[in-house]
């Protein structure tokens, strides 16, 4: 993890109002064009509406969900994109042995493949189920969304926001909450009143507004705190514990040991020598 | 005769059960093999929804705390200075010995890049439990091995080792006692970062002491049960009155952790308990029959020092904790709905060959070194002490030896 | 469109009838979550719940083939309760003539039907004309031939009852529609309308397009900003194509093709000239000769002259129906000796596949230009067929993509946009330019070498176009745009305007009937000028604010970003909405402000120099009323070909004026289902340019059907089975996709299920599957000859395997 402290208002941040989102897939296809992602091999379709692939994997970084129900006997047809959050404080970042993942000041949370030991920790720990493995491969690696990194240390947008028409909006995260803030004032009847990630797992550098409620797309509930504060309260510890139970364990070793020779001592002075006892103090 | 022949010839001599273990090691150590050339896609049921499986939730997360015999009985050994305890100490450092070398094996099976396994020493990251884990057994299995030196050493005859070893004993013993309670509690730490996943009858911050102190009972429980089968299978002597006084020792630390636990999941788990009718049984199976049970049968003087009740109590315990592992490394932590992860034949076999590598590395080790044949209270192995007391001692292995 | 992409975000209210745009015109979903996030209201009617209904306000259900009910019952509901924009109909449409006498409607006919040859006379249908000829009018709109009361007598038979049981909707959303949309009648608000297949590819779909610009004129919705009748375009530059000439009975630039009996140039000009005898009417057609002739220049250059008609003799001359399902009948019957197939792929897109592939058997060769080998290239070994029995020479030319090459792209909004080769085209590829300009080389050369019949109308081709491998396109945008062929002085009002021989024209009104100019499509005067290649402009700034961006690449005619935009203003030239001003008089400097309108003259109410806004008419006001439409004056429902109930508004079954074919079937106990064919964003029409690209593949990468979850129901079917669907044409194997977005349609009470489905698979590329248009009808339009691919009967089982 980088030691500079990172100001999350000027992290670069999606927002993706799926309310705009019209399902059509370029973000799904960008992503893997610029990142030269392989296909998966899919049969009819592997979730609601037209969903494919069925799921997010090592070739496939970002995803348009589909859900196709009907509520009060109306439809609902609503599709919303699957990516990695780059949260605020990166619980993969957080738990890496190696420290492979890093939050950027630019917002993306960036891998480093040299570094990965391929314990997938990472896997574990990401409360969004992002980080995915080379399971193809016999050394394998772990593979997310990258933010497009080096696109935008270019000033360029990400490849999938380039190619959206309408749903995503891309800027510093303080500019993107105020807009998401100013949506969802101006047209109440279209919004769900919450902006998902403003808060999730401490804030993410992905913004989304619905129209239906988060629950019904499949939108995790996720903690409003940092994951990492939940290792790093026991974590934080580890000096004290450390060198409180070898102190402890010491001094009680001392103290038995002192005990003992108390003891020996006074059994020495008081009695009769014991044959061992004898052999060993000539 | 080559070497290799007078191998087969003294393995040709080894017991029925023996030659089994050689089988199942040499399969899992093929499936490893297998694990190397096809990929862990291919070989294992493991996936981004399971990315741990079997291997982490048995050879790492749940033989740690089994191979806790080792620094638990040095402690009370060395450092409450219970001497008569000593006999407990060797077979329980070979135990953890193995143990810990064992987990490293599975932990390198595991890993998509072991060759890169030295990254976590080049790379620091304080925050992350595994680096912390990753740097205790490291550290760990260093100390056991200079502990597992002393048989060694003595089996050679080697005096300086030896006696640096011995000077080094209670160091050690307090050393292990340190890093053991930081990876032992850090493994539940690795779970806390499972907000929302780890089913609530698990969840719950406190989840790193419970670790601990689970180990701590284990580890304890583990040498009785131990001593128990050494007794019954190996032909060594009826240790039962030493292990009545770790019986002693184990309700007590039961106690803290049920209080803790209880406290715990009354007090600060979030969300429902109860909803899920499977991990509520595995929950009831882990706490009645891990815990309350054997607590039970050890708190009853009459039955603690029973050899059979012993034991049994002391098979509870290790049940208890095998399933709380996987309760917390697995079952607890499949969502609703999901497909139930089940390991591949691969990993089943890997798993088999590091239980079956551990019991028999253990009778060979028993078998070849002086483990059981421990007694410290005729020697003075302090230094310096001019090399001259300990004729009676090692000193014919020595002899051995260097013929 | 009469209107522009980025213009929908100035809408108040945005109808989708009969199209899809989230999914096939995605980026237009940028405009219209605009127009949305200031207010305006999404309205989408269609037969399936589509991902652009997901994001409507309103959504309505329609059954295929029934949208004149629909319309028509919109306008018999604006003029019901008074919606209309008063005096935008009075002024600016033609509500006021005065129709003759001898017009007549009964029971789904219009007068002068010839049930023999299935036409009307069209001459019955004209205006009531005064002595010098010019049409009467009412102004009062009252007089009962008047088009207004003949309109709304007409539609009043279009009640909100009767047209929802025609088209299956429900009244209340059908209600809501109407409400929503009909609100746009006022001037401060904007209607716009987007259509596309869903409306044309009908027996009637000139008549649909009809209706909907009916309710836009009524409504007072074109010519303004945010509003329109807008088609939404197809293939990325079909737009350009159309412009070209693509369509048989058009030159380049909507000039009608010569017939066989236009025998010379005057002919054809006296039959395509209008005239009129009102001083008010600019009757731009009233151009034609110049524009023909300067075609013709372009043609032939120097052979061209005023002696020889230009050469006008050359041009081929029509005599029959050349259109697409009448050139695979021919073919079919042994009729066509060779077939040049450019970017397209006949064995898959028209209707009715099974005939069209069976017809290509027959041709001694055929020449397929294309990215990629299609179902076309390789139909002597589709499945089924064995290659020996077909004797069919087929020549496979690899084609340079649209990234691999330059030149110009003209989007649905009329923008032509310049776009630069990115990347060399892969391995032998080669530009359509160069292909032709080799083609015609060699040609040229084999005439030379061997004679033949007639080989003038090719050898004396004007043909400068560089001396390089390819092509200079930028030479053949300048010939498009045209330029003096000698030294010309024009006097334009108070300028005059002096030309060397060789400069670009630098708009169609310099363009000269005598020979002195040259165009090769004159709506594209003023694209390449003296200032340069305008479609490559790129300043994007917007001075009205109001998206014109008209320095932004180059859109015809004469860089005029919204069409009729005269009757955005009242008629002394104020506009109707001042908040969103497309046009206005300055009356004090005498001159127009804001987008390039539509001619250059004061407001209509200008005694002297004023004229009507609809410029291309030459009574120069849009016509609620048509006069050259075959199937008649006003859009009247009629059931699709195939169709599962009677006509419930007359006893006249289908459009009169369409000959029904004989491979189609009613039967409803064969074929009980209604089935329609579509797209989706994934996939790109015949798949050729889709199908093989594994990211794509990886979205969609099999046929599929959907179905209700009632269908479902009743037929055993699961998400996931295969199925069979089969119409009189043939059949099909696909997987079905239960899903609650389709419902069955209330059809006078009785519920009919639909079988929708994508037609983008083929038996060429990496996902294969069964062709829609396997089952589709050769059956098409009236006016346009469009096949009816959104409407026809099919039955449908569980299980594979085809018949
Ligand atoms: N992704 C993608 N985009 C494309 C294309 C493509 O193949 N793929 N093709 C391009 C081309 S060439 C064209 S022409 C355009 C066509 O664009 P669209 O016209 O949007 O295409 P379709 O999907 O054929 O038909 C539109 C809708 O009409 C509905 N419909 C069917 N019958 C009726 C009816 O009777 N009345 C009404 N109101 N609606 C009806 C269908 O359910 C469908 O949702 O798209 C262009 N864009
Ligand atoms: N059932 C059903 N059938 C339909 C329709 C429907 O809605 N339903 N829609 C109809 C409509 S609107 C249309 S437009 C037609 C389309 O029918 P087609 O035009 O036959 O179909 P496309 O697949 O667009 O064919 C275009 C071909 O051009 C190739 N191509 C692309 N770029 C270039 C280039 O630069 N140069 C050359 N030489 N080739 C190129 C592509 O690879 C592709 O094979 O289909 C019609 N058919
Ligand atoms: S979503 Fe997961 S992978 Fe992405 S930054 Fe957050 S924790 Fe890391
Ligand atoms: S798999 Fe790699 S990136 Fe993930 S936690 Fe382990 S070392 Fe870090
Ligand atoms: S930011 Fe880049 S890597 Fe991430 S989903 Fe978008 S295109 Fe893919
Ligand atoms: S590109 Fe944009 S509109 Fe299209 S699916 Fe992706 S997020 Fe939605
Ligand atoms: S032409 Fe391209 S950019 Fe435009 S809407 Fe279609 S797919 Fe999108
Ligand atoms: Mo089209």
């Amino acid at each position: 993890m980088s030691s500079a402290p990172i100001d999350y208002d000027k992290t670069k941040s999606f927002l993706i109002d799926t309310t705009k989102c019209t399902g059509c897939r370029g973000c799904q296809v960008a992503c893997k064009q610029w990142n030269q992602l392989k296909a998966e091999k899919t049969h009819f379709f592997s979730g609601e509406g037209y969903q494919n692939p069925p799921a997010m994997t090592e070739h496939t970084f970002t995803r348009i969900k589909f859900r196709d129900y009907q509520k009060h006997g109306q439809n609902e047809f609503a599709f919303y994109k699957e990516m990695c959050m780059h949260c605020n404080e990166p619980a993969c970042a957080s738990v890496c042995p190696v420290g492979a993942f890093r939050k950027t000041a630019e917002g993306p949370v960036v891998y480093d493949s040299k570094r990965c030991i391929g314990c997938r920790f990472c896997m574990m720990a990401c409360p969004f189920g992002i980080p995915k493995y080379e399971w193809s491969k016999a050394f394998p690696l772990v593979r997310k969304c990258t933010g497009c990194y080096s696109r935008i240390k270019e000033g360029l947008q990400p490849a999938c926001a380039t190619a959206c028409p309408t749903a995503i909006t891309y800027g510093n995260r303080a500019d993107m909450l105020k807009e998401a803030e100013r949506r969802l004032k101006n047209r109440p009847e279209r919004y769900f009143p919450a902006i998902y990630g403003k808060e999730e797992a401490g804030g993410t550098s992905i913004l989304y507004l619905t129209h239906q409620p988060l629950d019904e797309l499949g939108f995790k509930p996720v903690t409003k705190r940092p994951l990492p504060s939940y290792t790093w309260q026991a974590l934080r510890l580890v000096p004290g514990i450390f060198l409180g139970v070898g102190g402890t364990l010491s001094a009680i070793s001392w103290f038995q040991q002192r005990k003992e020779r108390i003891r020996r001592e006074e059994e020495f002075k008081n009695s009769v020598v014991k044959p061992e006892q004898k052999e060993e103090g000539q | 005769m080559t070497a290799a022949q007078l191998v087969i010839n003294e393995i040709k001599g080894y017991h029925r059960f023996l030659k089994f273990m050689i089988f199942l090691v040499v399969l899992g150590a093929l499936a490893s093999l297998v694990r190397f050339i096809f990929g862990l896609g291919a070989t294992t049921n493991l996936n981004d929804t399971y990315p741990w499986g079997l291997w982490i939730s048995f050879d790492v997360v749940t033989s740690v705390p089994l191979a806790a015999g080792a620094f638990t009985i040095g402690v009370v050994a060395h450092v409450f200075h219970i001497k008569k305890l000593e006999p407990l100490v060797r077979p329980a450092i070979v135990t953890g010995f193995l143990g810990y070398s064992l987990v490293c094996v599975g932990l390198l099976l595991d890993l998509g890049q072991p060759q890169r396994g030295i990254n976590v020493l080049r790379y620091w990251n304080v925050h992350s439990p595994m680096f912390e884990v990753s740097m205790c057994v490291m550290a760990y299995t260093t100390v056991l091995t200079l502990e597992f030196l002393h048989p060694v050493a003595e089996k050679f005859g080697w005096h300086l080792p030896l006696r640096l070893l011995r000077t080094l004993e209670l160091p050690f013993a307090i050393l292990a006692a340190m890093i053991s309670t930081l990876h032992q509690s850090t493994l539940g730490t690795f779970f806390l970062i499972a907000v929302d996943k780890l089913h609530n009858l698990w969840y719950n911050p406190l989840l790193p002491l419970q670790f601990w102190l689970s180990a701590i009972f284990t580890g304890l429980s583990i040498v009785v049960f131990e001593a128990s089968l050494v007794h019954k299978y190996m032909g060594q002597p009826d240790e039962s009155e030493l292990l009545a006084t770790l019986t002693k020792i184990i309700p007590w630390v039961m106690a803290v952790y049920m209080a803790v636990k209880a406290y715990a999941l009354v007090f600060l788990s979030h969300g429902p308990l109860f909803d899920r009718p499977v991990l509520l049984a595995l929950f009831l199976a882990e706490v009645l029959l891990g815990v309350v049970a054997p607590f039970c049968i050890f708190l009853t003087k009459r039955i603690r020092s029973d050899k059979r009740l012993q034991l049994r109590a002391a098979s509870l315990v290790v049940f208890g904790l095998i399933l709380n592992r996987f309760n917390v490394s697995m079952f607890g932590m499949e969502q609703a709905g999901q497909q139930v992860y089940v390991p591949s034949l691969i990993e089943s076999l890997v798993t088999l060959g590091i239980i079956a590598a551990h019991i028999l590395f253990f009778v060979l080790v028993a078998k070849y070194f002086p483990i059981f044949e421990h007694h410290p209270e005729v020697t003075d192995y302090r230094i310096p002490d001019g090399f001259r007391r300990i004729e009676g001692h090692g000193h014919k292995a020595a002899g051995e030896a260097v013929h | 469109m009469t209107n522009h992409w980025i213009d929908l975000k100035n809408s108040d209210a945005i109808f989708i009838i009969g199209c899809n745009p989230a999914e096939n015109h995605p980026i237009s979903f940028k405009w219209i979550e605009a127009a949305m996030d200031n207010g305006a209201k999404l309205i989408v009617v269609d037969p399936r719940y589509t991902r652009s209904a997901s994001k409507a306000d309103i959504y309505a259900q329609i059954r295929p083939g029934t949208d004149i009910a629909f319309l028509g019952g919109m306008i018999n509901y604006a003029l019901q309760n008074n919606l209309i924009h008063q005096e935008y109909v009075r002024e600016y449409t033609n509500a006021a003539f005065i129709i003759g006498e001898k017009y007549d409607f009964q029971d789904g006919l219009f007068c002068s039907f010839d049930d023999q040859e299935k036409s009307y006379d069209l001459k019955s249908w004209a205006y009531e004309t005064d002595a010098t000829g010019t049409p009467k009018r009412d102004m009062s709109l009252k007089h009962p031939r008047c088009v207004f009361q003949l309109l709304k007598k007409h539609y009043s038979r279009y009640d909100a009852d009767k047209v929802c049981a025609i088209t299956g909707t429900r009244k209340e959303d059908y209600l809501k529609v109407a409400q929503a949309f009909c609100s746009t009648g006022r001037p401060d608000r904007a209607g716009t309308l987007l259509y596309a297949m869903g409306i044309t590819q009908s027996t009637h779909g000139t008549q649909n397009v009809r209706a909907t610009a009916l309710l836009q004129t009524l409504l007072g919705n074109i010519g303004i900003a945010g509003g329109g009748v807008n088609a939404l375009r197809g293939e990325s530059n079909v737009q350009g194509s159309t412009d070209y000439g693509l369509l048989f009975h058009m030159l380049p630039c909507y000039l009608k093709s010569p017939e066989f009996h236009h025998v010379d140039l005057k002919a054809y000009n006296e039959k395509w000239t209008p005239t009129t005898t009102e001083t008010k009417s600019a009757n731009w057609w009233g151009n034609t000769p110049k524009y023909i002739t300067s075609m013709l220049k372009a043609w032939y250059g120097e052979h061209a002259t005023a002696a020889n008609d230009f050469c006008y003799s050359y041009l081929p001359k029509r005599m029959g129906n050349y259109s697409y399902s009448k050139i695979m009948e021919r073919m079919l019957k042994g009729g066509l000796e060779g077939l040049v197939c450019m970017g397209m792929n006949p064995a898959m897109g028209g209707p009715d596949s099974g005939k069209a592939r069976e017809a290509l058997g027959k041709l001694k060769w055929l020449v397929t230009v294309d990215l990629w080998e299609t179902e076309t290239s390789i139909f002597w070994k589709r499945p089924g067929v064995n290659p020996k029995d077909i004797q069919t020479e087929v020549f496979m030319l690899p084609a340079a993509s649209s990234v691999e090459k330059e030149g110009s792209i003209s989007n649905s909004g009329r923008w032509t946009q310049w776009r630069y080769r990115a990347v060399e085209p892969m391995g032998d590829a080669k530009s359509d330019l160069w292909i032709i300009d080799q083609f015609f080389k060699r040609v040229r050369t084999l005439y030379g070498k061997e004679k033949g019949a007639l080989p003038e109308p090719l050898t004396r081709l004007t043909w400068n176009y560089g001396n390089g491998h390819e092509p200079d396109v930028h030479l053949v945008a300048k010939e498009i745009n045209g330029y003096f062929t000698k030294d010309t002085t024009i006097v334009d009002k108070d300028k005059t305007l002096e030309f060397k021989a060789g400069d670009q024209v630098p708009m169609f009104k310099y363009l000269q009937a005598d020979g002195s100019t040259v165009s090769g499509c004159w709506i594209y005067c003023g694209s390449y000028t003296k200032e340069g290649n305008q479609m490559a402009r790129r300043d994007a700034s917007d001075p009205t604010g109001l998206g014109l961006h008209p320095k932004w690449s180059w859109c015809w005619p004469v860089n005029r970003r919204i069409i009729y935009n005269r009757a955005s203003v009242k008629p002394a030239g104020e506009p109707f909405n001042p908040k969103r001003p497309i046009i206005a008089w300055d009356a004090a400097e005498q001159k127009w402000k804001g987008d390039v309108p539509d001619g250059p003259w004061p407001p209509m109410k200008d005694d002297k120099e004023g004229k009507f806004p609809f410029i291309m008419l030459p009574e120069g006001h849009a016509r609620l009323y048509a006069l050259d439409l075959k199937d008649g004056p006003f859009p009247e429902h009629y059931e699709p070909m195939e169709s599962p109930t009677r006509n419930l508004l007359s006893s006249v079954q289908n459009n009169p004026a369409v000959s029904v074919p004989n491979n189609v079937s009613s039967d409803l106990a064969k074929f009980p289902f209604i089935g329609t064919t579509y797209r989706m964003t994934e996939h790109w029409q015949t798949g050729g340019m889709t199908r093989s690209l594994p990211w794509l593949v990886e979205l969609v990468p099999d046929m599929f059907v959907e179905i209700s979850e009632t269908l479902a129901k009743q037929k055993g079917i699961r998400k996931g089975d295969k199925v069979k669907v089969v119409t009189e044409r043939g059949a099909i194997e696909a997987v079905a996709l239960v899903t609650a977005r389709l419902k069955p349609f209330n059809v006078g009470g009785t519920l009919v299920e639909q079988v929708g489905m994508p037609w983008h698979f083929g038996y060429a590329g990496l996902a294969t599957g069964d062709s829609g248009n396997m089952l589709t009808a050769s059956v098409g339009c009236a006016n346009t000859n469009i096949p009816e691919f959104k409407a026809f009967l099919c039955n449908i089982e569980k299980g594979g395997s085809k018949a």
